[in-house]
C-alpha cells in the first residue's frame, strides 16, 4: 500500500511539469505582453520594452520556463506578481481559504442531498417520492450555475435583504454561493446514486441476503450502500477538485475573493506568474484528491485493494 | 409434512405482456426427503423456488392461485416481516451461479454469520455464532482460517461451498437448491451432491433439488417432479420415473435424449421443437405441438391427472377409454431400450 502511495506521488512530478509547459506555453503563444497591459497602449514604447526587460519577459521562452520551474524546485518560489509585485504564493494563500470554504460547504450539502435522496429514489422507484426527486434533479441539472445564482441574489439579497450579496466576511456570506455551486451538483449525485444503487439491488448477492432473512433497512445499507458506492466516490472526488477551481462562476456573480476570481484576472492582465501559481497549486490539489479516492476504494472493495498490493497486477 | 403446494399459479405480468411461468403446480414434500424438480430452461422451477421463499420480484409477479403450506402456516399470507424470519432459518436457498451470489466487499465469514446473527433466538453470544461459522465452513469442506478472505479469492467451486454453508449454518428444515451445480465443472459437481447428501441425512433436511440433469436426480432424489411449460407434467417416486410403466411424452422424451453409449448412433435424439411461448400457451396440453403421440383432443383441452398409486401424469393418453393408447404407449416405452 505505502509503494502503491509513493508510486502515486512521483507520478505526480511528470503530470505537474506537464501541466506547468502547457499553462506556461498557452500564456506565451497568446498575444499581448505584460508591459503593455500594465502600463496601457499610449505608453512610449521604450517604457514597455523597459519594463518587459525588468520582468523578464524579453527573453526566450524556453528560457523563461526553466527559469520557472527551477525557481519553484530549488527556491520553493512561484514567483512575484506582474501586477500588485507581491509573491504570487501570499496572493494565493490569502484567497484559497474562502474557496476551500466555499468548496467544502457546497460538497457537504450536495452529497448529504444527492446521495441520501439519491438511495431513497433507488429503494422506492416508481414512487412519487423517486419521480418527484429525479425530475427536480434533472431541472437543477439544467439551469445554468451563473442563472441560479444571480437568481438568488435578487431574490434573498436584493428583494428580501436577508443575506448579504457579495464578499466573503462572514459565514453568512457563503451561504447564497454555496446553493449555487451545490445544487448543480447534488442533481447530479442524485442520479448517479440513483442509477448505481438500482444497478446494485438488482444483483444476485442481494437476493442472497434477502434469501438469509435480512431486512430491507439491513439490505440496503450492509450489502448495497458500499457496492454502489464505486462510483459515487469517483465523481465526488473529481468535482471536489473542480469546484476547488471551478467555483469561478459562484465567485464572480458573489463578488468573492477566491481562487477562480484570482485566475480569471491573472489571465486577463497576461499576470503569467500568478496564472502559473494559482494553477500549479490546484493541480497539486486535484492530483492529491484523486488519490485519496483511490485509496478510498482501496476501504471500500477488497478486490482493489488486493491490486494495490500487487502493484497493479490483477489477482484473479 | 413439510412443505405442501397446492394448484400453484404465478405469473408476470408487464403492461406489454403476461407470461404464464407457473400454472396449476403442486407437490408435496416430508421430512428429510429430497424432491427433484426437473424440466428445461424456462419451465418455471426457479418461478416455484421463488415463491416459496417468497422472493418473487415484487413489481411484476402476481401469485395468481394456489397455496403454499410450510410446518402448518400459509406462506403466501404472512407478512413480509413473518416471512424474514422464516427466510434463512427455517427454509433457505442455494443459488445457481456462486459467482454472482456473494456479495465482493464482505468477507465469507461475515456472509456465512450473517445468517445466524439474523436468526439468533437462542441468544448466541459473538464467540459462539464465530465458533458455529467455522464449523460451517469445516462441514463444507473449506479450511476455517479461510473465514477472513474474501469471495474474490476463491475458485467456483469452494464459492459454492460458501454459498451452501450460507445455506445451511442455521440448520433449516427446507433447504431449495437451486441447480446447484450447473455452474461447476462435473468432478466438483458430485463431491457438492454428495455434500449435499450428506447434510440431509445428517440434519434429517428436506430438500428441493431443482435441476435439468437427470443424472443429479438419479443420485439424489426420493421423488421427482417433470415440470413443461410451467406444468407438472408428471409426479412420482425415482422408481416410478425411472423404472415405471406409465409415462407422460415427455419424460420420455426427455429419457430419449440422454445419450446412449450402447447404442451406435450417429446422431442425438432431441425433443423436436422448442418449448411454447409462456405468454401465449397453447389451448389444450401444453405439451401437443412437440408431442409425438399427440390426438385430436390434446390440441382442444387440457388433460386431467391421471394417477396410479401416488405416480401422477397429466396426460390424454391415459384418460379412461384410452387403454388401448396406453398399451401403445408403453410398448413404446419398452422400445427405447429402458
Amino acid at each position: 500500500m505505502v509503494k502503491f502511495v509513493v508510486k502515486r506521488l512521483l507520478y505526480m512530478i511528470p503530470v505537474l511539469l506537464g501541466v506547468a509547459f502547457l499553462v506556461f506555453a498557452i500564456l506565451s503563444l497568446t498575444p499581448g505582453d505584460p508591459g503593455t497591459i500594465i502600463l496601457g497602449i499610449t505608453a512610449k514604447p521604450e517604457d514597455i520594452a523597459s519594463l518587459n526587460a525588468q520582468l523578464g519577459y524579453d527573453r526566450p521562452f524556453f528560457i523563461r520556463f526553466f527559469n520557472y520551474i527551477g525557481d519553484i524546485i530549488f527556491h520553493f518560489d512561484l514567483g512575484t506578481s506582474y501586477q500588485s509585485r507581491e509573491p504570487v504564493i501570499d496572493s494565493i494563500l490569502a484567497r484559497f481559504p474562502n474557496t476551500l470554504k466555499l468548496t467544502i460547504f457546497s460538497m457537504s450539502v450536495s452529497s448529504v442531498i444527492g446521495i441520501s435522496l439519491g438511495i431513497l429514489s433507488a429503494v422506492r422507484q416508481y414512487s412519487v417520492l423517486d419521480h418527484v426527486c429525479v425530475i427536480t434533479a434533472l431541472i437543477f441539472a439544467c439551469i445554468p450555475g451563473f442563472w441560479l445564482g444571480l437568481m438568488l441574489l435578487m431574490l434573498f439579497s436584493l428583494k428580501l435583504g436577508w443575506l448579504p450579496p457579495y464578499g466573503a466576511g462572514s459565514l453568512r456570506h457563503f451561504i447564497l454561493p454555496t446553493i449555487t455551486v451545490s445544487m448543480t451538483s447534488a442533481a447530479g449525485l442524485l442520479r448517479l446514486t440513483r442509477s448505481a444503487m438500482l444497478e446494485t439491488i438488482r444483483q444476485e448477492y442481494i437476493r442472497t441476503a434477502k434469501a438469509k432473512g435480512a431486512s430491507e433497512k439491513r439490505i440496503i445499507v450492509r450489502h448495497a450502500l458500499r457496492n454502489a458506492m464505486i462510483p459515487v466516490i469517483t465523481t465526488l472526488g473529481t468535482s471536489f477538485g473542480a469546484s476547488l477551481g471551478g467555483a469561478i462562476i459562484a465567485e464572480t456573480v458573489f463578488a468573492m475573493p477566491g481562487m477562480g476570481t484570482l485566475i480569471t484576472t491573472a489571465i486577463r492582465q497576461k499576470d503569467i506568474p500568478t496564472v502559473m501559481g494559482a494553477t500549479l497549486f490546484l493541480a497539486t490539489l486535484f492530483s492529491l484528491i484523486i488519490l485519496i479516492v483511490d485509496l478510498l476504494y482501496a476501504f471500500i472493495d477488497p478486490r482493489i485493494k488486493a491490486k494495490y498490493r500487487n502493484g497493479g497486477k490483477s489477482h484473479e | 409434512m413439510v412443505l405442501k403446494i397446492e394448484n400453484l399459479s404465478v405469473s408476470y405480468e408487464t403492461d406489454i405482456e403476461v407470461v404464464h411461468a407457473v400454472n396449476d403446480i403442486s407437490f408435496s414434500i416430508e421430512k428429510g426427503e429430497t424432491l427433484g424438480l426437473v424440466g428445461e430452461t424456462g419451465a418455471g422451477k426457479t418461478t416455484t423456488a421463488l415463491s416459496i421463499m417468497g422472493l418473487l420480484p415484487e413489481r411484476t409477479a402476481r401469485v395468481r392461485s394456489g397455496r403454499i403450506e410450510f410446518q402448518e402456516n400459509d406462506l403466501l399470507a404472512l407478512s413480509e416481516r413473518e416471512m424474514q424470519h422464516i427466510r434463512g432459518d427455517k427454509i433457505s436457498m442455494i443459488f445457481q451461479d456462486p459467482m454472482t451470489a456473494l456479495n465482493p466487499v464482505l468477507t465469507v465469514g461475515e456472509q456465512i454469520a450473517e445468517a445466524l446473527i439474523l436468526h439468533n433466538t437462542d441468544g448466541y453470544t459473538q464467540k459462539e455464532i464465530e465458533a458455529r461459522v467455522e464449523e460451517t465452513l469445516e462441514l463444507v469442506g473449506i479450511p476455517k482460517e479461510r473465514k477472513k478472505d474474501y469471495p474474490y479469492q476463491f475458485s467456483g467451486g469452494m464459492r459454492q461451498r460458501v454459498v451452501i454453508a450460507i445455506a445451511l449454518v442455521c440448520n433449516p428444515d427446507l433447504l431449495i437448491a437451486d441447480e446447484p451445480t450447473t455452474a461447476l465443472d462435473v468432478t466438483i459437481q458430485a463431491q457438492i451432491l454428495s455434500m449435499i447428501c450428506d447434510l440431509q441425512r445428517k440434519y434429517g433436511t428436506s430438500v428441493i433439488m431443482i435441476t435439468h440433469d437427470l443424472g443429479v436426480v438419479a443420485e439424489t432424489c426420493d421423488k421427482v417432479g417433470i415440470i413443461y411449460a410451467g406444468e407438472m407434467v408428471e409426479y412420482g417416486t425415482l422408481y416410478d420415473i425411472f423404472e415405471g410403466d406409465e409415462h407422460h411424452p415427455y419424460t420420455v422424451g426427455l429419457f430419449g435424449s440422454i445419450p446412449n453409449l450402447k447404442e451406435n448412433a450417429r446422431r442425438l435424439h432431441p425433443i423436436e421443437g422448442l418449448m411454447p411461448d409462456p405468454t401465449n400457451l397453447p389451448e389444450g396440453c401444453s405439451f401437443s405441438p412437440r408431442c409425438k403421440r399427440c390426438m385430436e383432443i390434446c390440441m382442444k383441452k387440457k388433460p386431467a391427472v391421471y394417477e396410479n398409486n401416488g405416480h401422477q401424469i397429466r396426460c390424454h393418453l391415459y384418460d379412461a377409454g384410452m387403454q388401448k393408447a396406453v398399451s401403445e404407449n408403453r410398448k413404446e416405452a419398452g422400445e427405447d431400450g429402458r
